[in-house]
């Protein structure tokens, strides 16, 4: 833990602590839903960040890991296999899969990188779509993790500590020598690897971690819905969720995803009694004007202000001196 | 014969990428508009798709120079990852704003060109599907030889090869690109009004195309407009072989294998030169 000194662990430890009070307010089912959305999707968010914001390669195909998971927890139980460990077997299978994933798609830069993530996902949907061991576009059933009264609450509770180990470990990268590097090949990768850097296989660690946390993710929304179909858990909208989530909030940012998973899904609640099915139009507007006036996110943009404030002292100070 | 079809929506994406190195995310959204406006005429003047989709195509010209100058400007020479968030957003809100305003609801266009059929040389041919091949064709060709011939389109290239240069040679970046990207959005458009007798029209059933003119636009060689026509010709006789053995459901899936393979083979595309 040492690297979450000061300021930022009394933050991390207040946000914890506010999320776990969170069921004490809410009242009903519903909303316990909503919040549990929340909390999921800032882990899935952190777990983006990673791969998008720390190593700034932008896979737009984190819904085959989503995915995987889900598919992996509904499959594996119906084998047989014990429910808690079909969740850590679910993700170790979409970890598989990232190797691969990786192997072939890190060799590809930009534009041809976020394609082939896509193309990778679009593959994995529409096996799912048509093969029947996954009973196409019927769907399966998922077995709950927690049942009973606290149904909501258990979810809503092991997202918060999904989210929370997720935070731990990009706080970690942030100030290690992994994060740098990863940090390095996200500002030049050409120079990083000129300068010695492994490219290929730091973007592959990160990916590997990212894809855990994503599969991981996955089968709690499985579980948390009892019931998955291909056009809901392999979709690019899930992709797309959590990639805007984290621009929004800002990239390459501890609190970033945080931040932009509960701005975004709550507008998108909004927007949806208002709108109907038409509730991705949010998701665009936030995109395009997110890309036009804030590139680097709520969070960038505030480090940016604090930055200028602290400048602005300094010469302030200086000239008095 | 949806290989010419894809050879314009290619060569749409293909010009857009050369000459700005923009990817659209968008284009299939675009197609999307391109439809809906041909239904439009359709239903409301009884306008055949087979002339509607002039004005789509003149339509979407204005509103891709639009969309240019608003928001694809500002990103101009931001990173790959900035352009495709952008493009992606504003699919997004094409494919929502037409869902808000026309609804989800599938529609059919019954024009009378579709129950004709023509045999020749012991082939038997849909009469629909023959014009929109050769409408096809000669965008095609129009578009190739307008970039190829004309000064405009010389000034296309040149900054497809260097845009630091170009503007020394007193090119206007901006109103090139400008027009190659309405250029671009044209194609998708006209593509789009000549798919609507072949489809159901929806609002995200452009979604497929932009992956699929992608998948065209890598088997070709990215930013190569031959290489784009190319690329859909292959990539229309997969599908329908696929289609044939294997039943349609399969033919999206070994595109994207395809697409995959190229990719990790050769990703200048089949065409491709070797890039810097």
């Amino acid at each position: 833990m040492k690297n979450l000194r000061g300021w930022k662990l009394s933050v991390f430890i207040g946000v914890v602590a506010v999320s776990c009070g969170v069921p004490l307010l809410v009242q009903n089912d519903y909303q316990m839903q909503v919040v549990f959305r929340i909390a999921l999707f800032a882990a899935l968010g952190l777990a983006w960040d990673l791969v998008g914001g720390y190593a700034g390669q932008l896979s737009l195909g984190h819904a085959a890991f989503f995915g995987l998971g889900a598919y992996g927890l509904a499959l594996l139980t119906k084998a047989a296999v014990p429910l808690w460990i079909a969740v850590f077997l679910a993700a170790l299978i979409a970890t598989l899969f990232a190797v691969v994933m990786g192997r072939i798609m890190f060799r590809l830069r930009g534009p041809y990188f976020a394609l082939a993530t896509i193309a990778a996902a679009e593959v994995l949907r529409l096996l799912a779509t048509n093969l029947d061991i996954t009973q196409g576009a019927i769907g399966v059933t998922t077995p709950a993790l927690f049942s009973g009264r606290y149904f909501w609450r258990w979810f809503y509770l092991s997202a918060v500590v999904l989210a929370a180990l997720t935070f731990i470990v990009n706080a970690w990268v942030s100030q290690s020598r992994f994060g740098y590097y990863l940090m390095a090949i996200r500002e030049d990768e050409d120079t990083a690897s000129a300068v010695g850097i492994d490219t290929a296989s730091y973007k592959n660690r990160a990916l590997l971690i990212s894809a855990f946390i994503t599969a991981l993710g996955g089968t709690l929304y499985a579980s948390a819905f009892q019931f998955i179909i291909p056009d809901n858990v392999l979709t690019i909208d899930i992709s797309l969720q959590m990639a805007i989530i984290t621009m929004l909030g800002g990239a390459g940012t501890l609190l970033g995803p945080i931040v932009g998973a509960i701005l975004l899904l709550s507008a998108s609640e909004i927007f949806k009694n208002q709108f109907k099915e038409s509730h991705l139009l949010i998701y665009g507007i936030l995109i395009v004007l997110v890309v036009l006036f804030l590139p680097e996110g709520i969070m960038g943009g505030i480090r940016k202000l604090l930055g200028r404030l602290q400048g602005a002292k300094r010469t302030a100070v200086s000239a008095a001196g | 014969m949806t290989g010419a079809l894809y050879a314009l929506i290619g060569m749409g994406l293909a010009l857009i990428f050369g000459v700005m190195r923009i990817v659209n995310f968008a284009h299939g959204a675009f197609l999307m508009v391109g439809m809906y406006v041909s239904w439009l005429l359709f239903e409301r003047f009884n306008l055949n798709p087979y002339l509607g989709f002039i004005v789509a195509g003149v339509f979407l010209f204005v509103f891709g120079y639009v969309v240019y100058l608003l928001l694809i400007r500002p990103v101009r020479d931001r990173s790959d990852f900035m352009q495709i968030l952008m493009t992606t957003g504003i699919g997004l809100i094409l494919v929502d704003s037409v869902q808000l305003i026309f609804g989800a609801d599938y529609h059919q266009t019954n024009i009378e060109l579709k129950n004709r059929w023509i045999r020749h040389f012991g082939l038997t041919f849909n009469a629909a599907e023959l014009l929109s091949f050769a409408i096809a064709a000669v965008c095609i060709i129009g578009l190739r030889s307008f970039v190829v011939r004309s000064r405009t389109g010389q000034a296309l290239r040149a900054i497809a090869q260097n845009r630091d240069v170009a503007p020394l040679m007193g090119i206007n970046v901006s109103r090139i690109q400008g027009l190659s990207f309405a250029l671009g959005i044209a194609a998708a458009g006209i593509a789009g009004g000549l798919l609507l007798p072949a489809l159901y029209l929806f609002p995200s059933v452009g979604d497929d195309y932009t992956l699929k003119a992608f998948v065209i636009v890598v088997l070709g060689g990215m930013g190569s407009i031959e290489g784009a026509a190319f690329g859909g010709l292959v990539l229309g006789v997969t599908e329908s072989l696929t289609s044939l053995y294997q039943g349609n459901q399969w033919a999206l899936i070994v595109d994207f294998i395809l697409f995959l393979l190229v990719l990790s083979l050769k990703p200048s595309g089949i065409f491709g030169r070797q890039r810097a």
